[in-house]
């Protein structure tokens, strides 16, 4: 498979502080793949490495098959950046700054900027200073999909959007993937990320902890199952399945926690006389806060920390 | 994919540059002319030697530093405080401003991630940026001469040729390219405005200091080392074009510049 982002034992130390330590990924032409991990986990770190903006302490990356510091702007042509702090200044209208960076890569048609704009509810005419966080997040996913690059790099694109901008957002990722584009995006919210990544990676204090698709991450993710019988069952019976957790009940109702494949709790269920069936969708926020809090914590995997 | 094959044109951030400078630098640059020309106005009032009459007054060495000996000549007067002090000054504090925003202001604001993201060369960015510092000197200096030639007539400044205020304006602006080079070239080293502020003017004073007193401090060699020895002390306003300063003040720019920009192709970029 064509590899578009090349990592190997990527560190970045900022002084004594630990930015990146030695990240080791493979990114494939024409995927998605999410970049997931809570606050300082690296993930800007490892982003601003990919664009040149700061240079690793150790390790080698290479993006679309070019080194990042020696071949910056033959790279930067086929890139398009999202940074996770969008800032240009406040004095230019919108309209202005899109045209002023496309131009440095050579121009973008006007209907292309109007039809972007149009379809994200940016109006072009105002100045960026006067734009709120989520429109100015706006002017910054513009810019980053204009010239449809090769390779789109997101830093937590939705950041400030709101929900129904997201979902236009999440479907521009889906056309891009469909036209042959690869999008590496950062984010903090599992469920925006596994409603259109392919592949999802989970970084913690500089480390890759968990990577894989999003239907290998559902597979082994949490469900919460609700079965009802026609009569009392007893807890026991159930509590010590095989990946069944949390088991408990009240009267006929059995509510309990499926951890992978539900086999083992079908089948003794089986042995009572199921009157209703309930299975959520796995929940993947629950198996991301489990890698976000971390062995270290002593946390139970798919306890939920409140929300 | 991409629409068009990318050619970014190659002054894209020079021509970005000047017009973010559209409504500050035709202000500053009349603001400049016009108080240089105001006080050189002033000339016919105290040419009739009042003004030299009591300068005569004034400690030995202040006159030798402020060049108050001939101020009754329209080269001498306009050399002391007006191309001597005032419009240096105000060209000096331009490029400063000009030149730490231009690097460190900028990268300090987070401005500069998002167009170094785009096919833009470091170095290149750095150049232009200077470029368009260069260019709102040569044209303040320009606005200058202008005014200057203006009241030349009424304000019986006409012992000074056009070609004389012309080696001068020119000077004003190489004198301002030297210090915003040295402002953009430690912004592109350092990357974070109060020391380039604070460094650039420090080096101002202290050089201003060294062309002005050098000689009471018995250390007349100290002059040539101030970009401002070179911007007046040829005296271009009775001798036209000293090609050697200005070649002496362009290269001065040049050397900060380069080494800055070596400087900032190779190091992060600050959050
Ligand atoms: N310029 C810097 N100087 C010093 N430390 C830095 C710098 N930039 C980042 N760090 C440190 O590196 C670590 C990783 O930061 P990074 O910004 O990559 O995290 P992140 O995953 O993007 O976090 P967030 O979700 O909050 O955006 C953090 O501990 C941070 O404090
Ligand atoms: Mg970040």
């Amino acid at each position: 498979m064509d590899t578009v982002i090349e990592l190997d034992r990527l560190t970045k130390n900022y002084g004594r502080r630990r930015g990146l330590s030695g990240l080791t990924l493979d990114i494939h032409r024409g995927e998605v793949f999410g970049f997931l991990g809570p606050n300082g986990a690296g993930k800007s770190t490892t982003i601003r490495l990919l664009l040149d903006l700061i240079r690793p302490t150790e390790g080698t990356a290479r993006v679309l098959g070019l080194d990042p510091h020696a071949d910056a702007v033959r790279l930067h042509r086929r890139v398009g950046y999202l940074p996770g702090d969008f800032v240009v200044p406040g004095r230019w209208t919108a309209g202005e700054c899109l045209e002023y960076l496309t131009s440095l890569r050579g121009g973008v048609s006007r209907a292309r900027l109007t039809a972007l704009a149009g379809r994200l509810d940016l109006d072009l005419g105002a100045r960026i200073r006067s734009l709120s966080k989520g429109n100015r997040q706006k002017v910054g996913i513009v810019q980053a999909f204009a010239h449809e690059p090769e390779l789109l790099i997101l830093d937590e694109p939705t950041s400030g959007l709101d929900p129904l901008v997201q979902q236009t957002f999440l479907r521009m990722v889906t056309e891009a993937r469909a036209a042959g584009q690869t999008v590496f995006m950062s984010s903090h919210i599992m469920s925006e990320v596994e409603r259109v990544a392919d592949r999802v990676g989970i970084i913690r204090e500089g480390r890759l902890v968990t990577l894989d698709t999003v239907a290998a991450l559902r597979e082994h993710a949490v469900r919460r199952v609700r079965l009802t019988f026609d009569r009392p069952v007893p807890a026991e019976g159930f509590a010590h399945l095989p990946g069944v957790v949390d088991a408990s009940t009240q009267g006929t109702t059995l509510h309990c926690r499926v951890e992978g494949s539900p086999d083992a709790l079908l089948k003794a269920a089986a042995r009572h006389t199921v009157t209703d069936l309930l299975s959520e969708e796995p929940d993947l926020e629950e198996l991301f806060f489990t890698y976000y809090e971390g062995a270290e914590n002593g946390h139970e995997a798919g306890l939920t920390p409140g929300r | 994919m991409a629409t068009k094959p990318a050619s970014p044109q190659a002054a894209r951030i020079f021509a970005r540059a000047v017009r973010d400078q559209r409504r500050s630098l035709p202000a500053w640059a009349a603001a400049t002319a016009a108080l240089g020309a105001l006080y050189a106005s002033f000339y016919p009032q105290l040419a009739d030697g009042a003004m030299a009459d009591m300068m005569a007054d004034f400690p030995g060495p202040l006159r030798d530093a402020f060049r108050l000996d001939d101020l009754s000549s329209a080269a001498g007067y306009l050399g002391s405080s007006i191309f001597g002090l005032l419009l240096p000054l105000l060209m000096v504090v331009y490029a400063i401003a000009t030149g730490t925003r231009a690097i460190a202001g900028d990268e300090e604001d987070g401005l500069l991630d998002v167009p170094l993201a785009h096919p833009v060369a470091r170095t290149r960015l750095l150049g232009q940026r200077f470029a368009a510092l260069a260019t709102g000197t040569a044209v303040i200096a320009a606005t200058v001469f202008l005014a200057m030639l203006a009241v030349r007539g009424a304000a019986e400044l006409e012992s000074v040729s056009v070609a004389e205020f012309a080696a001068q304006c020119l000077n004003l602006a190489l004198l301002g390219c030297c210090f915003g080079a040295l402002a953009v070239g430690l912004g592109g080293a350092l990357g974070r405005r109060t020391p380039v502020l604070a460094g650039t003017a420090a080096v101002a004073v202290v050089t201003y200091v060294f062309d002005r007193f050098s000689g009471q401090l018995g250390a007349d060699w100290l002059r040539h080392l101030s970009p401002f020895h070179h911007y007046l002390g040829g005296e271009p306003l009775r001798t036209g074009f000293q090609w050697a300063d200005a070649g002496i003040l362009l290269g001065a720019s040049l050397v900060p510049l380069a080494a800055g920009a070596a400087r900032f192709a190779n190091r992060d970029l600050g959050t």
